[in-house]
């Protein structure tokens, strides 16, 4: 583990670096309270730290206190070495927000059990951290695919087209439906189902570029948001997406299953300043059209021609799909 | 390590302790004992002139450096010395330092040719 040991006196850093070295940590050393800071404010800082009380420019508290104002970074555990043994200095450093101190001149088997004591601590943080971590992603995620799940993709469109009406930009909003995916479950169950939807999302999020949005908006339903999209390219990248999944079957338990998806497609620019629900509706009513012509295809949503609309919003399920 | 004018009694350093502590690297306790001969007669000199010019906060400073370099070395007289003036020049007591200095220029009387005979011992 590394560790950062601040201290003026040469004499005192290096008996420290010794027993540190000793113990298996990898050291990196500082003469005073600025660079301390410094170091540690790096992203891939040392995350123990033995600060002197004493140093020029900047004491050990001093530190204490301007390492604990950085609240984005990994917590750092510092302990301050002091050969100050008055009550009203130790209180007054440990409120510093230093964890702990040690009187010099100090005994290495103490000072070593003290940094265990800080690496457990670390170790509890880093724990609660990936767990934090993880309940972000689970609230974020469709667990099946890791794609955005539906309100997260929602969200995303609708700050995308608030951006794109802002910069009198493009996007182009993608819905995407397997077809004929209940008989695939029907014959070969579900498991072989996820397998499809698994493999259909690892596709689509290799068909977008990074800065792209690929959600699950429902079973077998997928929107892709494409921004800054250029208009007269658009319909060439939903056709892009369309055969990236029915060109080469689908690798399952089952065999090899063929599957193909249906695309309504919108741009923003031609529908000017509209909710996200509405562009939705009307992207929704082009997927339909596109089953309705027969399947795979991609048909696009344009406000001049009118067509056939769905009645009532419709789920997946109820859908002759 | 023997030396024939130096007896456990008379040493300023416990040298057995200090060996301890540099887990018997006598490398690094050449390294350290040079940095002590090469800083210690500078804030010697600091010291004496913060007291002779009445500087307490100054004396407190370099009292403290001092007390830090002789307790990692184990000289424990001399720094419970520094201590001493420490501890007086924070409490602003001047009238005192003159003869607290004294004491610790007593204590480290004979501390570095002590040390070099140490450093002309632990070269390999």
């Amino acid at each position: 583990m590394r560790i950062l040991i601040a201290d003026d006196d040469a004499l005192s850093k290096g008996l420290l670096e010794k027993a540190l070295a000793c113990a298996g940590y990898e050291v990196t050393t500082v003469a005073d309270g600025r660079h301390a800071v410094e170091c540690l404010s790096q992203p891939d800082a040392p995350r123990l730290a033995l600060l002197d009380w004493m140093m020029p420019e900047l004491d050990g508290p001093g530190v204490c206190r301007e390492i604990r104002k950085l609240r984005e970074q990994s917590y750092v555990y510092m302990i301050l070495l002091t050969s100050r043994e008055s009550k009203e200095d130790i209180v007054a450093g440990l409120e510093s927000g230093a964890d702990d101190y040690l009187v010099k001149p100090f005994d290495a088997e103490e000072l070593k059990a003290r940094l265990r004591t800080g690496e457990r601590i670390l170790h509890l943080e880093g724990r609660l951290v990936e767990a934090r971590e993880q309940m972000r992603f689970k609230a974020a995620h469709d667990p099946l695919t890791s794609l955005w799940n539906r309100g997260v993709i929602m969200d995303l469109l609708g700050r995308e087209l608030t951006r794109s009406q802002r910069e009198h930009g493009c996007t182009a909003v993608l819905l995407g439906d397997l077809d004929h995916f209940k008989s695939v479950n029907d014959t070969h169950g579900h498991l072989v189902g996820d397998q499809v939807l698994r493999e259909v999302a690892r596709r689509l999020l290799l068909s977008v570029r990074s800065y792209d949005f690929v959600g699950r908006y429902g079973g077998e339903e997928f929107l892709v948001v494409l921004n800054n999209c250029r208009p007269d390219s658009a319909m060439a990248r939903a056709e892009e997406i369309r055969k990236i999944i029915c060109t080469r079957p689908i690798q399952t338990d089952a065999g090899l299953l063929g599957i193909t998806m249906s695309l309504g497609l919108l741009l923003s620019s031609d529908w000017g300043r509209r909710p996200a629900d509405e562009l939705l509706r009307e992207v929704d009513g082009a997927l339909y059209a596109a089953k309705n012509a027969g399947r795979n295809r991609v048909m696009q949503a344009k406000p001049e021609e009118p067509r056939q609309r769905v009645p009532a919003p419709q789920s997946a399920a109820e859908r002759v799909r | 390590m023997n030396n024939s004018d130096r007896t456990p009694e008379t040493a300023s350093v416990n040298l057995g302790e200090l060996l301890a502590r540099v887990d018997n690297d006598r490398e690094l306790l050449c390294d350290l004992l040079s940095i002590f001969k090469r800083e210690f007669p500078d804030q010697l000199t600091s010291l004496q002139t913060a007291v002779a010019g009445n500087d307490a906060a100054q004396a407190a400073r370099v009292s403290h450096t001092l007390k830090g370099m002789l307790a990692n070395l184990t000289v424990t007289k001399a720094a419970a010395s520094a201590s001493r003036l420490e501890r007086l020049a924070r409490a602003g007591e001047n009238s005192s330092l003159g003869d607290a200095l004294a004491a610790f220029e007593k204590d480290v009387q004979g501390l570095l040719p002590e040390m070099e005979s140490y450093m002309a011992e632990a070269r390999p």
